[in-house]
Parts: structure tokens; C-alpha cells; sequence
């Protein structure tokens, strides 16, 4: 038992079999000049596509096969034409073969070498050729006939404006399928009517609308069950239909009026007519894909019209987008953007076009719908870019249809989502603009079609586009405008899950804080507005949200108090300015205080104390202090773990180092507080550290009453370091002792070398004969090895500094 | 043996990312190790260096979210310690001598620090001084006009050559020191 591939094998193989033979014997004949026997062996050869057991795979590889022998035939008898040695009647002789179907291949043929010989009149020949192929009317079989005729007429289809000639034209008799006694009448000169396009345009009309009919009616064939492979085959011989539409393409005669004219107003009678969708589908595609864009600019409205009128199951969205696409490119191809011609209401059109589309198929998928929005919107980008109300416009119709079919809260993994986020999309990655956006009046509605899943996604694409195009935002309507769009980024949504990603929300926060970064008002005013409409967003973010993004607005304004300041000059109000904005963050890092935060405040304070001491504004130590106090306060209150601890009393020290603008009344008790917390520090090596660390606040540290000058109040430094080191005495662990002995005798030549003259140099030598005793006395490790280095290193510098002569020290009488 | 040497980024509180110009010329494979003063200050900074070598150095700074980041770290490249700290907790800030301390505490040829988000490279008693600035420009307290910067050091047997990269304007100006370790 054969599978059916097997079978067509087989057949096909018998039919070759029967073409390879008498094709050689049509040769052998043709060669001897034996012409009737050599049509006799054509014929028989011919008789093969008389068939009805090939599939269309398998009837096409015969039909190539066979057309290739014609060529031969064909040769020939140019051949003999061409030498003179015409033989008369030749197209009568042929017809008197005896089926149907190797007739008519036999004179379409013959009919070819008379056209191409001048023999008879073109106009008329082409006429009665496709005219008669209305023989066979079996759908395969007559499609590969009219498919050979159109392949044959290839390079002989007239193509000029007027007759080549005057001639007598005369008319052909049209029903009967063997046409002899008509062509008698046929003028037989060389003054042979040649025809004009419009004739080709005729002749290939009425193949196409042949062919068609053929191609539909294979449809209806064959039982209801073998419905699905019958379409398959269909789809297989579309391009045999098709090939009818790039012949009209190909006539170089036709122009824009007589494709509007002559052309196109057929093929679309007859696409529409013939009611079945797998015909208008391909053949309307067939039409965008065959004609120039130039033609579908002047003809659009009847080629949408005729849209409209497809059958239902036609997916006309595909027609539509493709059209709109080629369109679109169009305007765009080259370096030179081609404008549509302004008389061409391009957007207008297809805007109306489609509407009434949308009408008519009340069971289009919503997704479908929004898809032809996004082609729309593809064409006002393309075509119009500077008319942002088009874009508008498709949003607004979106909007509506979605209000009209009842659409809400929209599945992000369903069709419809998608497609809008594309739409959505779209008009962000075109502008490269988020500002631009904003004057979409119909954005931030449609967003409100999404679930949370969509709005978020958008969002993040919207900060994105903004953070990699450096998007400055320079006023607060358009802070609060941009803000409000990505609401599902700011602060807690009614219908978000209940538990998301900590990564991603994190990343996502982290967006958010770099995006302040791109808020830039145009003038410092305008910044301080813009700080506050953004700190009322972000504020709503609740406690998880805030501590990514409220540091960043707190840094914005101490820039912008910094801004004031430079500027001072222009602005009387500068100061009153100033103090609001110091106002302003330290509510905001109240919040963060709020939302149970201490080290990340305590920081922000000094970086604002900082800022502060810069800029001498009404009552600025104030505030100064009150900044450090804050600061002090969330230590003492906050800070529980002791590495913590040594960490942020030794920022808040180095801090207090850097500030100048303290009075002596505000300087005292500051230093005083720093001095005791680092001597309460839990760990003695910690107590150590930090007392040592106090000592540079007694030396470089500055108060306004000093005039700006260094403190360099050496006793205060002794007393730190003498204190540090009775601590270090206490410690139990011998390889730390030693280790702080080493740092706190690097501290004593850090003072005496910057001139500390309280320091001796019998102190140093005590200290460094102190530690040459401990050291060979520690465990041999890796602990120890350090602490020999870091020693070492000591003694070289001092001999270093020894030889070296300085005018603030001298090292005579160091024992090194 | 290319080093890249960078910190203070401060994304994103202070800055929203790295400076264009400068990300293309960072290009992945080409860096054997990375040296970085600290304050990221979030994950995705990390995540972006480790886009550019596998072998990545950070040390705590002051607004650094990972509070497991060392304050002092050693590395050894070719013939160099090199020794990374951020230099918040070097009272006072920015003083030569108060950096030398470190230096002999952590017994290294070259002592990369940050914090001032200001470029600086110097030797001092035959040791070599880095800061590499801040890459992203970010806004310091103690300093108005911060221009983006980093460095990129190529260690060859006793020799270090930093090559300093400064965003001025709209330019990338390169900068050439030599260091010969003794």
C-alpha cells in the first residue's frame, strides 16, 4: 500500500515518462522538418496536463517540464517564419487537435510566434487566445492554461498610447470556443494592428477576472471535509492569480489616471465581487505589494472603500497595516523626507476610512482595532511629525471605542494590553521626549485602561526614556504632569499585589531617585517650585518608598540654597530663600526619622550642616547648629550598635572639623559633646580611636570668634592623646595595645610635625621605646607582622624627617 | 595589568548616572581589576562594574547602602600594595599628613582614597597618592565645581602609569603620571 506522497511520485513519474518521449520524438520530427508529425508528438505530450490525479505540487512540476519542450516548438517555428517559410493556416491547422487542452496550448503557442512574426493582428490574436481558454473550465487545469498564456504573452503585450498603425480592426465572435471563421477576416499584412495598452489592459482584465473565478470556485469542490486541505492548495496556487496583477504593473504605458481609471476600478470589482476571503485577502495585499505608492496615494479612498466591503472573515487590519506601512516608508525613503502632497488628507482619510471599517464588523477583536490604531498612529509620526494633534487624536478614538465596549482594567497578559502598550509606546520612543507627552491630552487617560501589572511597565519605560535622553524637566506643572503618569512608581496603588519583587522594587526606586536628578528648573525659583511639587508626590510613597528618593531631593536642595548663594548678588531675598529651603529638608528628613531611619538622617544633617556654614545668611549658625544637634540627637538616641557608633561619631567629628561658622557659645559645647561620646564608646580599642580623633577637632578645628584661623590649641590636643593613651593601657589584648600604641605615636608626629609644640620629644622617645619592648613580645602572626610593618614605616619617616630640616620642628635628640 | 580606579558615584542621590563619554570608553574585558573608593551607593552601581571586570574592590563610604563593604582593604597588583580606603574617616579631610598615616599603617607602595570628589596625584616621602575623584560629577559640600573624573592605571613590573580622565565641558582630556616604585 502506496502513501498518497508515494502515489504522486508514481504519477508524476509515469506522466514524465510519457513527456521525456514524445518530446524527443517531437524533436526527431522537428528536425526533419516533419512539422505534423512533430505537433502530433506535442499533442500527445500535451495530453498529459489532461490529468485529474496530480495534486497541484505535482501538476505544476508537469506543466514546468512540459512549457519547457514548448519553448523548443516555439523556437522552431520562429525559426521558419523568420526564413519565410510560413505555413499557412498554421493557427487554423492546430485547432484540429483533438482535446481540448493540448489544443489550446498548441495554439496559444502558435498564436505567440504569429505576434512575435507580425503575422495577423496582434490586438486580435491576444483577444481570441484569452477568449477562448474559457474551454476549460476545470479550476487546476485552466488555471495552469491561462497561467501558460500569460507567460507566453510575457514580451509581446502592446504597450503604446495609439494604434502603431490605422488599420482595420475587426471583431472577433465571441461564444464559439473554436473561433475559424472569424479570423479569415483578420487583416494578413504587416501593416497588422499592433493594439494599444489599453487593449493589454482588456486582455489581462478579463484573464485575471477568469482566473479568479477559476481559483474561487476550487473552494467548492471535493466534500466539506477536506475543506482544510483544499484552502491549502488554494493558497498554493495564489501566485498563478496573482501574476495577472504584476502584468498590469509591468505596462510601462500605464500612468497614475489610467490605473485610476482603466486598472484599478476592475481589479476591485472583481476582488469584491467574487465574496471570497481567501481571494480578496491575498489579492488586496497583492494590489499595496505590485503598484507604486505614488498610485495608492491617488486612489485611496476607492481602495478603502472596497475594504469595507470584504467579506467578513477577510483579516482586513493586515490589509489596512500593510498599506499604511508601505505609505508611511514611503514619506520617508531616501535622504530626502518625500512629502504626501498636501491636497492628500492622508491622516484625514484613513482616520475616516477606518472608523467605518470599525463600523462594519461589530465582531473585530477589540485587539484588532487598537492594532489599526497603532498603524495610525506609525503614519501621523511618519508622515506629519510636527501634527501632535494627530497622535492626539488616535488616543482620543482609542479611548473611545474602549469607553464604548465597556473596556476597563485591562489584563496585562491579554491581547488587548499588548497592543495598547504598543500604541502606548510608540509615541515615547519616537519623541525621545517625556515632556512631549504631556501634551497628549488623551495619555494619562488611556493609562487608566491598564491593570497594575501595564501601568507599572509603562511607567518604568517612561522613566527610562527620560533618564537615557537626559530629559530635563524645567517647570512644576510639568513635574506634576510627568509624576502623575507614573503613579504606580510614586506611591501605593488600589489594585497592586500584595507581595512584589524586593530586587525589582528596589531598582525601581533607584530609577525614581535618579530621575530627580533630571529635575532642572529654568530659573532658582522655579527649581524651588519644582522641589516642592516633587517632595509632595514622593512624600506619598509611604515609609518603603521614601528613604530611595527623599535623599535625592534633600541633595537637590542643598544645591539649589548653594545656587542662591553664588547668585546673591541678583537677589534681595536670597537669605529669607535660604532659610526656607533648610526648612524644607529638614522636614523632609523628619519624614525619614518617621519612617524609622537613623543613619541615613544623621548623615543628610551634617552634609546640611556643612552647606550651611558656607553661606552666611541671617542667623545661619543657627540653623548650623540646630543641623549638628539633629544629628547628635539620632546618635545618642538611635545608634545602638558599637561599630555603628565609632562610624557616625567619627563622621560627625571630621564634619564638625570642616565647619567655621560657630561662634565660641555654639563651638564649646558641640566639642565637648563629641569629646564625651567618644570617651562612652563601648569598646576601649573604640574609646581609643575616638578620643584620638577628637584631638584634630581641638587643632584645626575652626570658630568664628578665631577669625577663620585654626584653633591649634596643643594643650587640649595633649590632653586627648595622654587620655588615649591610658585607655590603650587598659586594654587586655596585647597585639591591640600594641597596635593603638603605634597609632597614637603616628598621632604625636602628626602634631609636632604641623608645630605642636606641647608635644616633647621625650614623649616620643618614651613612646618609641615603649613599643620596641612590647613588640618582640607578641605571638608570631599576621597580626603582629602588620604592627612590625606599620612601626617600622613610623621609624623610617622620622629618620627621614630627622635628616630633613623643617621651620616648624625639629627632630635633634630623637632616639630612632 | 590595567586597573581602573574610580568612586563617588553617588547614584542616585547625587547623580543620575555615569557620564556617557566616559561609558564608552570603559569597555567590558579590557580591565583586569577595579578599585573603588566606595559611595555607589546601591547594588546597581555594583551591577554595572561588574559589567567591566570580574575582580571588583569597594570600600565603605559614607552613603554606601552595603554596610558590608571594609574600611580598609589591601590589594596587590604585579609589584604594588596598593591600599583603598574612602577617606571620610581620615580626620582631617584631604591632609597629606593625615594620609600618610594610613599609608604606614597598611604598609602600601600607593594609597587610593575619595570623598573630595576632587582628582589628585602626587607622591609624597616615594609613596604614591591617588584620588580618583568622583566619576559622575556628583555634587560635594566642599566643592563647587566637581568635574567628572577617574583613573586608569597600567601596572608594569616596577612602574605605574596613571592615566587621569577628566570630562571638561563636553571633552574627555587625558592626563599621564609616572610612579616608579624604589
Amino acid at each position: 500500500m502506496m502513501t498518497p506522497q508515494e502515489e504522486q511520485e508514481k504519477l508524476l513519474e509515469e506522466a514524465l515518462t510519457v513527456v521525456r518521449t514524445q518530446s524527443f520524438q517531437m524533436k526527431r520530427c522537428l528536425d526533419k522538418s516533419k512539422l505534423m508529425d512533430g505537433l502530433k508528438h506535442a499533442s500527445n505530450m500535451l495530453s498529459e496536463l489532461r490529468t485529474s490525479l496530480l495534486s497541484p505540487k505535482s501538476y505544476y512540476e508537469l506543466y514546468m517540464a512540459i512549457s519547457d519542450e514548448l519553448c523548443h516548438l516555439e523556437t522552431y517555428l520562429l525559426d521558419e517564419f523568420s526564413k519565410g517559410r510560413k505555413v499557412t493556416d498554421l493557427y487554423e491547422l492546430v485547432q484540429y487537435a483533438g482535446n481540448i487542452i493540448p489544443r489550446l496550448y498548441l495554439l496559444i503557442t502558435v498564436g505567440v510566434v504569429y505576434i512575435k512574426s507580425n503575422e495577423l493582428s496582434r490586438k486580435d490574436i491576444l483577444k481570441d487566445l484569452v477568449e477562448m481558454c474559457r474551454g476549460v473550465q476545470h479550476p487546476l487545469r485552466g488555471l495552469f492554461l491561462r497561467n501558460y498564456l500569460l507567460q507566453c504573452t510575457k514580451n509581446v503585450l502592446p504597450d503604446a498610447e495609439e494604434d502603431a498603425e490605422g488599420g482595420e480592426v475587426s471583431v472577433m465572435s465571441h461564444a464559439a470556443p473554436r473561433a475559424i471563421a472569424g479570423l479569415n477576416k483578420m487583416v494578413n499584412s504587416s501593416d497588422a494592428d499592433a493594439g494599444t495598452v489599453r487593449d493589454s489592459i482588456d486582455f489581462i482584465q478579463l484573464n485575471f477576472a477568469e482566473m479568479n473565478k477559476l481559483w474561487v470556485r476550487m473552494q467548492h469542490q471535493g466534500h466539506s471535509r477536506d475543506r482544510e486541505k483544499r484552502e491549502q492548495e488554494r493558497r498554493e496556487l495564489r501566485i498563478l492569480v496573482g501574476t495577472n496583477l504584476v502584468r498590469l504593473s509591468q505596462l510601462e504605458c500605464v500612468d497614475v489616471e489610467k490605473y485610476k481609471k482603466l486598472v484599478l476600478p476592475g481589479v476591485l470589482e472583481q476582488v469584491v465581487s467574487c465574496k471570497d476571503a481567501i481571494a480578496q485577502e491575498y489579492l488586496m495585499e497583492c494590489v499595496i505589494q505590485v503598484f507604486p505608492d505614488e498610485y495608492h496615494l491617488q486612489t485611496l479612498n476607492s481602495f478603502l472603500q472596497a475594504c469595507a466591503d470584504l467579506h467578513p472573515d477577510v483579516n482586513v487590519k493586515n490589509v489596512i497595516i500593510a498599506l499604511i506601512d508601505r505609505l508611511a516608508q514611503f514619506s520617508h525613503k531616501g535622504d530626502v523626507a518625500r512629502t504626501i502632497p498636501t491636497e492628500i488628507q492622508l491622516f484625514d482619510i484613513f482616520s475616516q476610512q477606518i472608523s467605518l471599517i470599525i463600523q462594519n464588523r461589530p465582531d473585530m477583536p477589540p485587539e484588532d482595532i487598537v492594532s489599526l490604531q497603532v498603524a495610525l498612529i506609525n503614519l501621523a509620526l511618519k508622515c506629519y511629525p510636527t501634527k501632535l494633534d494627530y497622535v492626539d487624536k488616535v488616543l482620543e478614538t482609542t479611548e473611545e471605542i474602549f469607553h464604548r465596549l465597556n473596556l476597563d482594567h485591562l489584563n496585562a497578559s491579554g491581547a488587548v494590553s499588548r497592543e495598547l502598550m504598543r500604541l502606548m509606546k510608540i509615541p515615547v520612543d519616537n519623541y525621545n521626549n517625556v515632556l512631549e507627552l504631556l501634551k497628549l491630552e488623551h495619555y494619562g487617560p488611556l493609562m487608566e485602561y491598564f491593570d497594575y501589572q501595564a501601568r507599572k511597565s509603562m511607567s518604568i519605560h517612561l522613566i527610562l526614556n527620560a533618564l537615557e535622553n537626559e530629559t530635563s524637566i524645567p517647570s512644576p506643572e510639568q513635574v506634576e504632569g510627568i509624576l502623575s503618569l507614573v503613579g504606580p512608581l510614586i506611591q501605593d496603588q488600589t489594585d497592586q499585589p500584595e507581595k512584589e519583587d524586593e530586587e525589582d522594587f528596589v531598582e525601581e526606586q533607584g530609577y525614581m531617585g535618579r530621575f530627580i536628578q533630571l529635575l532642572s528648573g529654568a530659573t532658582t525659583d522655579q527649581q524651588y517650585l519644582i522641589l516642592n511639587t516633587a517632595r509632595k508626590h514622593f512624600g506619598n510613597g509611604g515609609n518603603r518608598r521614601i528613604r530611595h528618593t527623599l535623599p535625592a531631593i534633600v541633595f537637590a536642595a542643598y544645591r539649589l540654597a548653594l545656587k542662591y548663594y553664588e547668585f546673591r548678588e541678583e537677589d534681595e531675598k536670597w537669605e529669607k530663600k535660604c532659610q526656607k529651603i533648610f526648612q524644607f529638608c529638614h522636614q523632609t528628613i523628619g519624614a525619614l526619622i518617621k519612617a524609622e531611619l537613623a543613619e541615613l538622617p544623621l548623615r543628610l544633617f551634617l552634609q546640611g550642616a556643612l552647606v550651611i556654614s558656607q553661606m552666611e545668611f541671617e542667623n545661619h549658625e543657627t540653623v548650623a547648629y540646630e543641623f549638628m544637634s539633629q544629628a547628635f540627637t539620632l546618635y545618642e538616641d538611635e545608634i545602638s550598635d558599637s561599630k555603628a557608633q565609632l562610624a557616625a561619631i567619627t563622621l560627625i567629628i571630621s564634619t564638625f572639623e570642616k565647619i567655621s561658622c560657630f561662634g565660641e557659645e555654639s563651638h564649646e559645647p558641640l566639642r565637648t559633646q563629641c569629646a564625651l561620646a567618644a570617651s562612652k564608646l563601648l569598646k576601649k580599642p573604640d574609646q581609643c580611636r575616638g578620643v584620638t580623633t577628637c584631638s584634630h577637632m581641638f587643632w584645626s578645628g575652626k570658630s568664628r570668634d578665631g577669625g577663620g584661623k585654626e584653633m591649634r590649641d596643643g594643650k587640649r590636643v595633649m590632653e586627648c592623646l595622654k587620655k588615649a593613651g591610658r585607655i590603650a593601657n587598659q586594654c587586655m589584648d596585647k597585639s591591640v595595645q600594641v597596635q593603638l600604641y603605634v597609632e597614637i605615636l603616628n598621632s604625636h608626629i602628626y602634631f609636632y610635625e604641623k608645630g605642636c609644640s606641647e608635644i616633647q620629644i621625650t614623649t616620643l622617645n618614651e613612646l618609641i621605646a615603649k613599643i620596641q619592648e612590647d613588640i618582640p613580645n607578641l605571638e608570631s602572626n599576621d597580626e603582629s607582622d602588620q604592627i612590625n610593618k606599620h612601626f617600622a614605616n613610623t621609624i623610617a619617616h622620622l629618620k627621614l624627617a630627622k635628616q630633613q630640616s623643617s621651620p616648624n620642628y625639629s627632630y635633634a635628640g630623637l632616639d630612632v | 595589568m590595567l586597573v581602573l580606579v574610580l568612586g563617588d558615584l553617588h547614584i542616585p542621590h547625587r547623580s543620575s548616572s555615569v557620564p556617557a563619554k566616559f561609558k564608552k570608553l570603559l569597555v567590558p574585558g579590557k580591565i583586569q581589576h577595579i578599585l573603588c573608593t566606595g559611595n555607589l551607593c546601591t547594588k546597581e552601581s555594583f551591577d554595572y562594574l561588574k559589567t567591566l571586570a570580574s575582580d571588583i574592590h569597594v570600600v565603605r563610604g559614607d552613603f554606601d547602602e552595603n554596610m558590608s563593604y571594609p574600611e580598609l582593604k589591601v590589594v596587590t597588583v604585579g609589584q604594588f600594595r596598593i591600599g583603598l580606603c574612602h577617606g571620610h574617616q581620615v580626620v582631617p579631610w584631604d591632609d597629606t599628613e593625615s594620609l600618610a598615616l594610613i599609608q604606614r599603617q597598611l604598609d602600601v607602595d600607593i594609597l587610593i582614597t575619595g570623598h573630595t570628589h576632587k582628582f589628585q596625584a602626587f607622591e609624597h616621602e616615594e609613596k604614591f597618592y591617588i584620588n580618583p575623584g568622583s566619576i559622575t560629577g556628583a555634587y560635594s559640600p566642599l566643592d563647587s565645581k566637581v568635574a567628572p573624573s577617574f583613573v586608569l592605571l597600567d601596572i608594569q613590573q616596577s612602574t605605574v602609569i596613571a592615566y587621569v580622565y577628566q570630562l571638561v565641558g563636553e571633552e574627555v582630556k587625558v592626563e599621564r603620571i609616572e610612579y616608579k616604585k624604589c
